[in-house]
């Protein structure tokens, strides 16, 4: 027995191999993966420690060919991800975010690409219509984190495109454009003056159907990443310019994987 | 009550026809059902005079009207949201703190260093700390953010409780405000905002302070 | 004695003691205190030098007196220490309080900044006492015994007590589309019989500081 950290009545808790919580979370903030000779697709820079022997490869390692074949379709994304593979435990987190695991069982779930750390092989991540966000599709786990614990609403309801983590099962999210604040007397009087201004409150992803949306509380600190970049192409919605995917800051034109990269690894 | 705590960064609120609620700008996260957000022209209640009090007074954050017939979600910044709620007595809080309050409440203004004299007001212009905060008085409930959450002291006529005015975020109660400069403080507390003060807060009520000095 | 008033905020229960608290964190008292600004100097003070990079010094202060003080800085979470006459090494950046009878002093721990650019200076706490560390999110306290080596992000790690040995290694493969390198290239092993403490962020500073 180690001499360290005999608990306390009121110590910490304190973790080592065995008593790390398998596929699960540490607490809100880190989770456990135990890899058995198996593999594990995450985002660079979320890994924290981990014990026993985890070799960490990037995606476009020639080894990793055929599995980034079969589970990973995100070729713009892939400077952003590497395999871990071995025997050991490892713990996951994001800026001290909220994290959580989802299991899909045959199903999709679309997700803010910023949001997702990790998932397993036995997804397939594929880039969603909707620019900046992800779809995981098939059967198997993955690890997201969100700025406050995650609050499941069902359709119909508005979001601020801001506050939305992602929607699972339901059509496409449409926008939504409240005019009435233009309108009237005072409307006018607002377009006239400038007095008043905007509520902030004029846009929003109205979800309808069935199914389930995911919400966070507002945040502007997840920054976002250049992973809702898509071919330029005719017919593939933002597709057409640079700023596609990043309606908060347009015109700042950038190569996918890099800026985005580095902006997430120093949180800015 | 019409809003209550989702998590420790989100409120829910439940609006019903005739009872308006006020809320941040931009601070919607979702709504079900019919609900219209109106940009106030004259920042909340009390007119146009009343909003160029708070011009003067620094304290300028625009506030916006929610009417209708459904559920609204707020948060904002990833902060840590408080509901209080007051039975009758006044809420002291800095403007850029609220979230959301109810239009049942009586929203004013005051300058919280009223007690310390005119040197108080000279610093507080000075410096710029926008130490003009909002009153909201009366029966309802008010949801206001924090950098970290809060955490309430309890201020007795034995212990006046001192604050960093950088971590104040509200206070409620029969409890007299002071601005002193305590000798060091500046180099000692302060993070080097050019805070020359500490916030004395006694007699009777509670004080809530946030786990930074981090102003919003 | 120390307490912690929620995850975020250290209270400090005074009856004419001391303790010693990074500058600035102190956001409220009540009762009687007397602060003291302790900068450089003595007691090996300035092994609290931190921040190589801004060149910014940390200083302490020793607040004295009867009461309770409330201690927190920018919404970081706080765990406590209890040593019992071991060292603990912690980034200074993360020491937020100790108890006024603990000594602090300096070690130079080499290679950790050539990756991240912090750390080449540790602070430890050594004695019989309660110290207060920051970290961003709770940190996670991880046991590293002989059979178990621990292999730690130099973002995520914050502090370390007992009797280890640290080594740097890189061993990972980052060949991509971009021939981009980072995240985790290099990672710090610890080996021997202690505990290392770790945060859910790799940010080099707390809470955005950026």
């Amino acid at each position: 027995m180690s001499a360290y950290g005999a608990p306390g009545a009121a110590g910490p808790v304190v973790y080592d191999p065995m008593t790390l919580p398998v596929d699960d979370n540490v607490n809100k903030y880190t989770f456990c993966v135990e890899l058995k000779s198996s593999q594990w697709f995450l985002q660079k820079g979320k890994m924290i420690a981990y014990y026993g022997s985890i070799d960490f490869n990037g995606i476009g390692h020639g080894r990793l060919d055929r599995l980034v074949r079969t589970s990973f379709h995100s070729p713009l994304h892939a400077s952003d991800w590497v395999v871990a593979e071995g025997s050991g435990r490892m713990l996951l987190a994001d800026r001290a975010f909220d994290v959580n695991s989802y299991d899909l069982d045959d199903g999709n779930l679309t997700i803010r690409s910023g949001n997702l750390l990790a998932f397993q092989p036995s997804l397939a991540l594929k880039q969603s219509i909707v620019p900046g966000f992800l779809t995981l599709i098939g059967t198997g786990k993955f690890v997201a984190a969100s700025n406050g614990p995650v609050v499941f609403m069902e359709p119909p309801v508005r979001v601020d495109p801001q506050a939305l983590v992602g929607w699972a099962d339901c059509p496409s999210p449409c926008h939504h454009y409240d005019h009435g604040y233009m309108t009237g007397v005072m409307g006018g009087l607002r377009a006239l003056t400038g007095l008043g201004g905007a509520s902030g409150e004029e846009h929003q992803f109205e979800f309808v159907g069935a199914g389930t949306v995911l919400l966070q509380s507002t945040e502007t600190l997840m920054a976002e990443q250049a992973t809702g970049a898509v071919p330029h192409e005719p017919g593939v919605p933002g597709g057409g310019g640079p700023s596609t995917g990043r309606p908060q800051q347009p015109g700042a034109p950038r190569l996918p994987g890099q800026l985005g990269d580095l902006q997430r690894r120093f949180g800015l | 009550m019409a809003l209550r705590e989702v998590n420790a960064k989100m409120v829910e609120a439940t609006v019903v026809p005739g009872q308006r609620l006020y809320s941040q700008r931009g601070a919607m996260l979702a709504y079900k059902g019919e609900v219209s957000f109106t940009p106030n022209i004259q920042g909340g209640q009390g007119g146009l005079m009343s909003m160029l009090g708070r011009r003067v007074a620094g304290e300028a954050t625009p506030l916006m009207t929610v009417e209708g017939s459904g559920t609204v979600f707020f948060g904002h910044g990833g902060h840590h949201v408080q509901v209080i709620t007051l039975t009758g007595d006044t809420l002291y809080v800095e403007a850029d703190r609220l979230l959301a309050f109810e239009g049942t409440l009586q929203q004013g203004t005051m300058f919280m260093g009223s007690q310390g004299g005119v040197m108080g007001m000279v610093r507080g212009q000075v410096t710029g700390q926008g130490l003009f905060t909002t009153t909201l008085k009366g029966h309802g409930a008010v949801a206001v953010m924090a950098h970290g959450g809060v955490f309430e002291i309890p201020v007795t006529p034995q212990r006046p409780v001192h604050v960093d005015p950088q971590a104040y975020v509200a206070h409620h109660g029969d409890v007299r405000n002071k601005l002193s400069s305590a000798l060091g403080w500046r180099e000692m507390v302060g993070r080097g905002s050019g805070e020359a003060f500490q916030l004395e807060l006694s007699g009777n009520g509670m004080v809530y302070v946030q786990a930074s000095e981090e102003k919003l | 004695m120390f307490r912690l008033q929620g995850s975020k905020v250290l209270a400090v229960e005074m009856t004419g003691d001391a303790v010693k608290a990074k500058n600035g964190s102190m956001v409220a008292y009540d009762g009687q205190m007397a602060f003291k600004k302790l900068s450089g100097g003595g007691e090996g003070l300035r092994g609290m030098v931190t921040r190589r990079l801004t060149g910014e010094q940390m200083t302490v202060m020793e607040v004295k007196g009867h009461g309770t003080c409330w201690f927190a800085d920018r919404a970081s979470e706080i765990n406590l220490v209890g040593l019992r006459g071991d060292k603990l090494y912690v980034e200074s950046s993360n020491l937020l309080a100790t108890d006024a009878g603990l000594r602090t002093g300096t070690t130079f721990t080499g290679l950790r900044g050539a990756s991240q650019g912090n750390g080449l200076f540790t602070t430890t706490v050594e004695g019989h006492g309660q110290a207060a560390i920051m970290s961003d999110g709770p940190a996670v306290v991880l046991r590293v015994s002989p059979q178990y080596p621990l292999t730690v992000d130099p973002g995520a790690y914050i502090a370390h007590q007992g009797s280890l040995r640290q080594s740097f290694q890189s061993g990972v493969t980052f060949r991509t589309f971009f021939g981009e390198g980072g995240g985790e290239a290099f990672q710090i092993r610890f080996e021997g019989d202690g505990l290392v403490y770790v945060q859910p962020s790799e940010r080099n500073t707390i809470a955005g500081d950026v």
